[in-house]
């Protein structure tokens, strides 16, 4: 429920973040989790199996002239917050996670959520325990999104109607779209890294009177069945604003 | 126990049926049961229109709360019981209504009730998907909506009823 008062921002009270609901969900999750136990841990093995491999003890330097340099070449750019979805519903028309993060963690309002299958959403609303996600299953998540093939950019939609279909706008019809290809973030307003998937193109349509596409896209994380999250943190979020002002 | 007491103790089952049942569970997206427009129904007959709205609104965002919709069941509910009092009068019995009785399914008898109930369903459940997609691009959607929800809505509040409420 917004509650607007003398010019500040919108704040948002009653929401799941707030500690009883928050921890009423918390129990219900706490009997649910364990329906999916088996499935989310090959998950997160197989991504572990992932990092193991691109992690710098696993790998076999043969440059050891950058060996010293490493740190002052790669400064540490967004930091990650790991949480668990504790209650979700992906059917109604704006869809929002809870998460059993908050404040305490470290979760701020705007920063991005996604897991190690796609673009999940961005943090709505915090409480010093808890923290609600407005998912890429809602009406205005205007996510920017980038398709790899032919390097065009768009906004990410979702019309209310499948849980596993999304839509993108703004990508000029004059482009020729191969279905199938791959759909990442841009990276556009620092909230995501580049490169988080999203999803594959799965039909393209031309919309009447507009010379742009209706761009049909199928998620590549299925949001019903989802439990672990990261949140991702952009250190260098306000010089990135600032300079765009 | 008291009737006071009775009916608080429904309007907590009631959120919690919305917000731990009814909301989870994910059918389809053209489905959203909502069951909390029959707690408003079945306050007794004698309630004026304000003390309705003022139940309407603890009831709204109760269910608000635990279900993120930002005011859109409060707004709904508001509207559910200020037309209340008026299709109440437009379907009445010829010799008014008997204050000793509740406005369930057993005391007023299957036909006020289906005619009733279903007239401020259709109103609650319309007002509701309008306002959540609030564009008319999705008119379609929103009709479908409104027509399968408010079909299931209804089954599930007669279901509760038979389960809850004793036949006198």
């Amino acid at each position: 429920m917004y509650v607007t008062y003398m010019s500040t921002p919108k704040s948002s009270y009653f929401t799941t973040a707030s500690v009883i609901t928050g921890s009423l969900f918390e129990i219900r999750h706490s009997i649910s989790q364990h329906f999916q136990l088996e499935e989310n841990n090959e998950q997160l093995q197989e991504e572990n199996i992932e990092l193991r491999k691109s992690s710098s003890l696993f790998l076999y330097n043969s440059s050891f002239s950058t060996l010293h340099t490493q740190d002052s070449i790669y400064a540490q750019q967004y930091d990650y917050i790991a949480g668990t979805i504790i209650n979700s519903t992906t059917t109604k028309r704006n869809n929002f996670f809870t998460l059993n993060v908050g404040e305490i963690q470290g979760v701020e309002k705007g920063m991005g959520v996604f897991s190690s299958n796609g673009v999940v959403g961005i943090i709505h609303n915090t409480s010093p325990h808890y923290s609600v996600v407005k998912s890429v299953l809602t009406k205005n998540i205007n996510i920017d999104v980038l398709l790899t093939d032919v390097g065009a950019h768009g906004m990410l939609k979702w019309d209310g109607e499948d849980p596993r279909i999304g839509k993108v706008t703004g990508i000029s019809n004059d482009i020729a779209i191969p279905i199938g290809s791959k759909l990442i973030t841009r990276g556009g307003s620092g909230i995501f890294p580049k490169g988080i998937d999203v999803g594959f193109v799965k039909a393209i349509k031309p919309i009447e009177g507009e010379a742009s596409w209706h761009i049909d896209l199928e998620f590549t994380e299925s949001y019903a069945t989802l439990e672990n999250i990261y949140i991702v943190k952009n250190l260098f979020l306000n010089e990135f604003n600032n300079i765009q002002n | 126990m008291p009737q006071l007491q009775i009916y608080f103790l429904r309007l907590l089952l009631f959120v919690f049926l919305q917000a731990f049942i009814f909301n989870q569970l994910e059918i389809s997206p053209l489905i959203h049961i909502m069951v909390v427009p029959l707690y408003i129904f079945l306050l007794p007959f004698d309630r004026s229109v304000i003390s309705l709205l003022f139940i309407a609104l603890i009831l709204g965002i109760g269910v608000d709360a635990a279900s993120n919709t930002f005011g859109l069941h409060t707004s709904a509910l508001l509207l559910f019981a200020y037309l209340r009092p008026f299709v109440f009068k437009f379907f009445s019995p010829r010799d008014g209504y008997d204050p000793l009785k509740s406005p369930s399914i057993f005391d007023m008898g299957n036909r006020w009730f289906i005619s009733s109930f279903s007239v401020l369903l259709i109103i609650h459940h319309s007002w509701f998907f309008i306002l959540e997609a609030f564009s008319f691009n999705e008119a379609w959607l929103v009709l479908q909506k409104s027509i399968l929800s408010v079909g299931i809505s209804f089954v599930v509040c007669v279901i509760l009823q038979t389960i809850f409420i004793k036949r006198t």
